[in-house]
């Protein structure tokens, strides 16, 4: 029988949270179409969780996103759902959801006492399936990312997203029934991001994240089987990075709106390596797995690098750079 | 944990042969396993909410005091962290953070049950097998340095103890309080079942526990039993003593007269079948704790899907946060020639 505490204890969790920073001096704000985030330092969607919420103090990030939301309840894919192999994490997670409705009623209050403004991940199998899903969901949120890149669901690996009309269709829908800012989360499969990217901001979309997992097929080293369940997945991790700093600085130079980057992101100078070409706000995915600081830990070290070079904004940071 | 009754260590013959008597194993191994979760198939249900709260998580830099070898194939940490130590419940579990290590980088944390608590040194151990990459890696790391661990997580194995409000209420009786349990762990899997076995030293069960391993070098638990006090039944596949059909004719035997009042079960799915039978013929409650992959260990990632079959539309259960403890409870045989029933 374990009995109360006998003394008082501590762990680096707490000491974490009490080496919150005074508020500082640099402005590390960002704009989202007409959304202010107090930092550009978010997580990406299916790796973060209110549950987390106890582990991190979640008020020093820029956002929190969901995990997607689909209009109906979806069950997921059968184990294993995830894995890790040399080159990364791969996962099949499958995206259970439980709908809009459900979403609403269990999962949203939660996401609310964060106390940080709420991106709500959405998803759909065609591209008429996003713009209910947000009418479903009622005005909660602060913003909707439409993932219209998940790479393991639909027709073995195509997606939505791959195709810019398709982008255009689901876009322009979606802003029927939304003030909110609409970001497009694409994929890294496809054939030209530039075309993906102005697709969306022509639709009226207020940013674009770039990007989701890579789509692979992880096998066991010696007998050669399948790893998951459901034989593909996504690949995401460290080593993606430069693969999506690619398509990052292609995004950048195509199109106005904000770009937000997402792809094996671990560290402050991984976040900075984005911003140098050209992002503007950061997702953190597989990384918050093995260290759960990790998001806050960025935010405040691009505070304190901004503060040892003596600049007042973000981008003066990156401005350095670039002279 | 399924363990498999071959070992690949021993083929010895010509470089053609030994790959193929590898690959022969490998496919043993594969089929084992496969039957091994087959086992689990309509066992496994969620636990009625429990009366005692969860405590919260935390993560920590739990510096390494001891890291040994056990038996021919295992090593133990053991790991300073004050908070885990003391609020740790019987069967939660640790995720840790393998550090990288020359050129070598591990991602995700690996699940480890909390096999010791020791709240006044405020000390947890872990008990590990050398499985792939990560608990390759995680071999090297030295007595002084500190590993990141998440914990603790998951619900526990809970005695029926002064409890289950709904079933005291039903029968308009006191609730019993569980007097004696039956634990049964094979290989890692005796790790889940330890703060069992603390709890019932602390509480005045009276535990029987079965351990069981490839041979006696590979049995966990001995010296933790003994100094627990627990009744201990070690049964090897060596001399066959851990085979299905002789491990329950020896329980059967043993608790003939008076059945345990719960069965605690962790390490492979048939063990969990065989527990989940003797618990329907003795009409005591079963709890079985079980494994996935896990990336996250909170319920956010929804990595961990349970192995049983589920309504496509609704996710079925999480190991990570429903569990790793699960009930075992058999699943109600269909009348027969049910097949044929039309409409
Ligand atoms: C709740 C729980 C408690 C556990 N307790 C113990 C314990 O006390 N002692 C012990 O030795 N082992 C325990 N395990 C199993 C342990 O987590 C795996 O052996 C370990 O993750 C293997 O990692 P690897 O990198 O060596 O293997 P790899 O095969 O290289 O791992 C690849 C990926 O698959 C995952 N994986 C592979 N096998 C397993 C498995 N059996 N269970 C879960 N994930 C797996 C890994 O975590 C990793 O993400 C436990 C598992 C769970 C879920
Ligand atoms: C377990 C897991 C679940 C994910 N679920 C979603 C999801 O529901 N929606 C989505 O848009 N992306 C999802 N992703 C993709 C991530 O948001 C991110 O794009 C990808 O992991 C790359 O970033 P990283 O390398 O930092 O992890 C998921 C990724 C992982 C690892
Ligand atoms: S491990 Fe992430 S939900 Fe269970």
């Amino acid at each position: 029988m374990t009995i109360a505490p006998p003394r008082s204890t501590t762990d680096a969790r707490r000491v974490f949270f009490d080496a919150r920073p005074a508020v500082a001096a640099v402005d590390l704000s960002v704009r989202i179409g007409g959304l202010t985030l107090a930092n550009p330092v978010m997580p990406a969607s299916g790796c973060f969780g209110p549950s987390l919420g106890r582990l991190i103090p979640v008020t020093e990030l820029g956002a929190v996103v969901t995990k997607t939301v689909f209009g109906t309840p979806r069950g997921g894919n059968p184990a294993h759902r995830l894995t890790e192999i040399r080159a990364g994490m791969v996962n099949s997670v499958g995206i259970p959801s439980l709908g809009a409705a459900g979403y609403l009623t269990g999962q949203h209050p939660l996401y609310l006492a964060l106390g940080v403004p709420v991106i709500v991940s959405v998803g759909g199998h065609r591209a008429s399936e996003y713009a209910p899903v947000v009418r479903d969901l009622r005005g909660a949120g602060d913003a909707y990312e439409l993932n219209v890149s998940c790479p393991n669901l639909d027709r073995d690996g195509t997606d939505i997203g791959s195709d810019p009309d398709a982008i255009g269709k689901v876009v322009r829908a979606v802003r029927q029934e939304t003030d909110k800012p609409v970001i497009v989360k694409l994929p890294v499969l496809v054939s030209s991001i530039t075309d993906c990217a102005r697709a969306a901001e022509d639709a009226g979309a207020d940013a674009v994240c770039v990007a989701n997992s890579i789509p692979a097929l992880p096998l066991a080293p010696d007998t050669r089987s399948p790893l998951l369940g459901n034989v593909i997945g996504g690949l995401s991790g460290p080593n993606i990075r430069p693969i999506v700093l690619r398509l990052v600085w292609l995004a950048s130079r195509a199109v106005q709106i904000p770009v937000i980057a997402c792809g094996g992101i671990e560290t402050a100078d991984d976040a900075l390596d984005y911003f140098s070409v050209g992002a503007r706000a950061v997702q953190v995915g597989t990384a918050s797995f093995g260290r759960p600081f990790a998001m806050v830990e960025i935010a405040r070290a691009l505070q304190e690098r901004c503060l040892a070079a003596e600049v007042a904004v973000l981008a003066e940071l990156i401005e350095l750079w670039r002279d | 944990m399924p363990t498999t009754p071959t070992d690949t260590s021993a083929v010895t013959g010509t470089p053609v042969t030994v790959a193929r008597a590898a690959l022969d194993a490998l496919r043993r191994q594969q089929a084992f396993a496969a039957a091994d979760e087959a086992a689990l198939d309509g066992l496994i249900a969620v636990r009625p909410p429990a009366r005692m709260p969860r405590p919260d998580p935390v993560w920590d830099d739990a510096v390494v005091l001891v890291h040994d070898v056990v038996g021919e194939r295992y090593r133990r940490l053991v790991l300073a962290t004050d908070t885990i130590a003391t609020t740790a419940l019987a069967g939660q579990f640790l995720m840790i953070t393998v550090p990288s290590r020359g050129g070598e980088r591990i991602l995700l944390p690996r699940p480890m049950a909390i096999h010791r608590r020791h709240p006044e040194q405020g000390t947890v151990e872990v008990i590990y097998g050398v499985a792939g990459r990560g608990t390759t890696a995680l071999v090297d790391v030295a007595v002084g340095e500190s590993l990141l661990v998440t914990g603790p997580l998951g619900r526990g194995f809970e005695f029926p103890c002064p409890a289950e409000p709904d079933a005291a209420e039903a029968s308009g009786t006191e609730p019993q309080p569980a007097r004696t349990a039956l634990m049964i762990g094979r290989g890692v899997g005796v790790c889940a079942i330890m703060g069992s076995v603390e709890d019932a030293a602390a509480q005045g069960v009276v535990a029987t526990v079965v351990l069981s391993g490839r041979s006696w070098a590979n049995l966990i638990g001995l010296s933790d039993c003994a100094e627990l006090g627990a009744t201990v039944i070690p049964v090897t596949d060596d001399d066959g003593s851990s085979a299905l059909p002789a491990l329950g004719e020896l329980l059967r035997g043993l608790f003939a007269a008076t059945p345990p009042d719960v069965i605690l079960v962790c390490g492979a799915g048939v063990l969990a079948r065989l527990a989940a039978e003797l618990g329907d013929e003795w009409g005591v409650p079963v709890q079985v704790s079980l494994e996935a992959h896990m990336a996250c260990g909170l319920g956010y990632c929804h990595g961990c899907a349970a192995p049983v079959a589920t309504d496509p539309a609704v996710e079925g259960p999480l190991v990570c946060v429903d569990g790793p403890v699960f009930d075992a409870v058999l699943p109600i045989a269909a009348p027969a020639g049910g097949d044929n029933v039309a409409g």
